[in-house]
């Protein structure tokens, strides 16, 4: 192990912006003995420490590993560009926060991999760290480079420079990994050794023991694998019951987005959203009991001395305890200053009573609903049915109950979206705004966020289009003259920052190639507004002598061979084009805890599911 | 309303290492949820947002580090003060460090409207002698006025200066400085160095002392 030179390191941590986010020396971090353990993990969020260190999967992560004794974690996020360019200038190689030792020296960097964007920020990574980019570059010198998160339920434009990816909730399967990699180190064996291994772990897929073999236009036509008892599917793992609340929520020096104690109420989501990555690939849904909330928070505010906490979930509403969770959470917090935000609720009158119950806990500012289509067509083919009548008495609900600030989240680009469904949302928001205005005069203030929709992997949508970008341009400019004439608050993405998510999430290995490419031509920070410059991409993609257009815009027959298909997230692909099917003929779906629809969960999971009323999954 | 007499602590600490690298209005965010994790009965702002009161003598500069920092915060009842340095110094990361801890009487004047001075110790690296820093510092000094800029205008700092005095040790070359640091006249030592052909990085600038009004 080579620490950096903390002289030469101050003398640049001087010039650079923010410096705080490269030194760590956080309350509830934890600094080992480097020697005193045996195992060394370097924990990565491929963006700046603001973003990366909200990550609730990293938290756990960090806590359980740093509980080991025997095991050590640190962190590390993508430095700034000026911090960047200083340690290239200086020829240092990217450190980590705890101990300042290169990541190049730690035994596994596990990446999280939350959205596509992020992937050429992986690359420069690597580099800064001195790690060869391609898995088949690296050695037993090298770390063993993991991954895990939600993009991984599509690791294939990755699957050249990922060692093995993590498939789904990585709470066990990591320190199956650790053992693998410990059992592997002792025998000194070769790094193909390590791979073969790590194959045979439930929920890993290690992307070089699998072939593919495309047809001549360009789709798949079939994926397997090369060495013998690699399993033809790699099903994802979960955590039968919600991991124990984080105990010491690091808390950051330097301010950062969703500065606050999180404590997750509920993992994965019901309702059966057809466009919904998420809602799929967390299933199936798990609760945690109030009791375990209510210590957790109790837990949060001493050891973090946050004044802001936030409930996270999927649908808050859909906890089957929510009503007594905010009575409690208020009785438990009532004489302390805590500020409680409960996000993702139901379009409902019972949300407003929800949020009444936490009475002068919850937050200043909006509420916000996610009505995401405004005609009822539309929201058949979504499967997000809710009339008319219910958003309009929920609204009349929360302006009545005080609220002065209503934030709607809708998206365009919907399979099947007309015009009219466009015009719709501006007639909704119009008729919101007046309904406001007779109720609570002139400080009524509506926000209308549009996003652009992206086909997913996994959802019944996968078989869908993206439409194209200069026709959603059209639709977001009908909406913000709308808007403006009636002076309501709108915000959109631009049309062509949704590309590259949109080719990246259904893309297969050959992205790799363009992704090296596309970074090699400056590339990085994509998911930020002033970081993509889709000219860095599509001169990648000619480069790599790929067309963008095969990833976004053709038709996809149902019986394609997708690139994802041999990772399962226990939903099966059956399922998904039954309800795609639905979707075209415009029919709904119930809520999947008031009847099995057999999506394929229960199948997979049956054998694991806990059987004490306390861990409560939300399968009938 | 808090009917009560707040009880007001006054504590000097140093701030060191990886701390010096967060800047002020982290620092107060800090210290607000460092004390909330002491459990002391705190006293918040009156308004409308309340807050943890707590009141910095003066902002020091990222990359500083501060043997002199002087921090007063409120509570609602008396509390032994012995017991408060415990809870609060083991509620602080390790490069925040309480050096004194007193009470003061609720009506004194605050921080900011009394602090007048600032000292400040900076070392050189080993290439710089003592005399030619003298000699450039001479020389510096020497004019009438001393021009520097601040967010594009100029600024005399030649008034603000108060002490200079170059002198060795530990094998080092090192400048005793007192400078302003009231709200209105505010010197800042890294502008001096600056004039000096060196780049403030390359020095250790340290806070020794914060000077009061009597």
């Amino acid at each position: 192990m080579t620490l950096i030179d903390k002289k030469v390191l101050d003398k640049f941590l001087y010039h650079v912006e923010k410096p705080g986010r490269y030194v760590g020396g956080e309350h509830n971090m934890v600094l080992k003995d480097w020697h005193a353990v045996d195992t060394r993990l370097v924990l990565a969020f491929p963006d700046i420490y603001d973003l990366g260190q909200a990550n609730l999967g990293l938290s756990i992560l960090y806590e359980l590993v740093n509980d080991r004794p025997n095991l050590l974690a640190e962190r590390v996020f993508s430095p700034w560009h000026d911090m960047e360019n200083a340690l290239r200038e200086h020829d240092i190689p990217l450190f980590s926060l705890e101990s300042k030792t290169p990541i190049k020296d730690f035994d596994i960097l596990g990446i999280t991999l939350p959205y596509e964007s992020i992937y050429t920020n992986v690359l420069n990574l690597l580099d800064l760290s001195g790690i060869p980019l391609r898995s088949e570059q690296r050695d037993s010198r090298h770390p063993l480079v993991i991954a895990g998160g939600q993009a991984c339920f599509n690791p294939e434009p990755m699957a050249d420079f990922i060692d093995a990816f993590a498939i789904g909730d990585g709470e066990e399967v990591i320190f199956e990994i650790i053992q693998a990699y410990q059992e592997w180190k002792s025998k000194n064996l070769d790094k193909k050794a390590l791979l073969r291994s790590l194959a045979l772990i439930r929920g890993v897929y290690v992307p070089s023991l699998y072939e593919v073999k495309y047809f001549d236009d360009g789709r798949i036509k079939k994926v397997f694998p090369k060495v013998d008892g690699t399993p033809k599917t790699v099903l994802k793992r979960i955590s039968p019951t919600l991991p124990a609340p984080i105990k010491k929520q690091i808390v950051p020096n330097v301010q950062i987005v969703h500065d606050r104690i999180a404590v997750e109420i509920m993992r994965g989501c019901t309702r059966g959203c057809r466009f919904c990555h998420a809602g799929i690939v967390n299933r199936p849904v798990r609760q945690r009991n109030p009791e375990e909330i209510l210590e957790a928070i109790e837990l949060g505010v001493k050891a973090t001395g946050y004044e802001d906490l936030s409930l996270l979930s999927l649908s808050s509403s859909d906890h089957t305890k929510i009503l007594d969770i905010t009575k409690a959470v208020y009785e438990q917090n009532k004489d302390r200053r805590l500020s409680v935000s409960l996000p993702s609720l139901r379009i409902e009158s019972f949300s407003v009573d929800l949020m009444d119950e936490l009475k002068e806990l919850r937050p200043g500012g909006g509420f916000t609903i996610a009505p995401e289509a405004a005609t009822d067509r539309m929201r058949a083919v979504i499967n997000k049915p809710l009339p008319d009548e219910i958003l309009f008495e929920t609204v009349e609900t929360i302006f009545n109950h005080g609220w002065l600030n209503l934030k709607m989240y809708y998206m365009i680009g919907l399979p099947g979206e007309r015009m009219e469904d466009v015009e719709a949302i501006l007639e909704t928001a119009r008729k919101v705004q007046q309904m406001g205005k007779r109720l609570r005069g002139n400080r009524v203030r509506v926000h209308v966020s549009i996003g652009t929709f992206i086909p997913k992997p996994h959802t019944p949508f996968q078989w869908a289009n993206s439409e194209d970008p200069e026709s959603v341009q059209k639709k977001i400019d009908f909406l913000r003259e709308g808007m403006r004439q009636s002076k309501i608050k709108l915000s959109y993405n631009r049309p062509d920052s949704t590309l590259l998510e949109a080719w990246l999430s259904r893309g297969d290995r050959r992205l790799g190639k363009v992704i090296e490419r596309a970074w090699q031509n400056g590339a990085k920070f994509d998911a930020w507004d002033e970081g993509f410059q889709k000219d860095y991409w599509y001169k990648a993609f000619e480069e790599a002598d790929i067309k963008p257009d095969f990833y976004i815009n053709r038709f996809r027959d149902i019986n394609e061979n997708f690139p994802w298909d041999h990772i399962s997230t226990g939903v099966s692909k059956d399922f998904l084009l039954e309800e795609y099917e639905m979707s075209q003929r415009g029919e709904t779906r119930l809520d999947c805890r008031k009847g099995c629809h057999v999506c394929g969960i229960l199948d997979c999971f049956s054998d694991i599911r806990p059987n004490q009323e306390n861990t409560y999954w939300g399968c009938p | 309303m808090n009917p009560i007499t707040p009880f007001r602590v006054r504590i000097k600490f140093a701030k060191s290492e990886n701390l010096r690298f967060i800047g002020h209005l982290d620092l107060q965010r800090l210290f607000e949820r460092a004390l909330n994790r002491t459990g002391l009965p705190l006293r918040y702002t009156q308004g409308f947002s309340p807050k943890i009161r707590i009141n910095i003598a003066s902002a020091l500069p990222l990359g500083f580090i501060s043997r002199a920092e002087v921090l007063d915060f409120w509570l609602n009842a008396p509390v032994d003060l012995i017991e408060i340095c415990g809870k609060l110094q083991s509620a602080l990361p390790k490069d925040l460090h309480i050096l004194d801890i007193q009470e003061i009487p609720n009506k004194a004047p605050s921080l900011q409207a009394s602090v007048l001075l600032s000292e400040y110790i900076i070392t050189f690296p080993d290439t710089y002698a003592q005399d030619d820093v003298n000699a450039s510092l001479f020389d510096i000094y020497e004019q009438e006025t001393i021009q520097v800029e601040r967010r594009g205008k100029m600024v005399d700092i030649k008034p603000m200066i108060k002490m200079l005095k170059v002198f060795i040790e530990d094998n080092s070359t090192k400048l005793r400085l007192q400078m302003d640091s009231s709200a209105t006249h505010n010197g800042r030592p890294d502008e001096l160095i600056k004039l000096l052909d060196i780049d403030p990085a390359d020095v250790i600038i340290e806070r020794v002392n914060l000077i009061f009004e009597e």
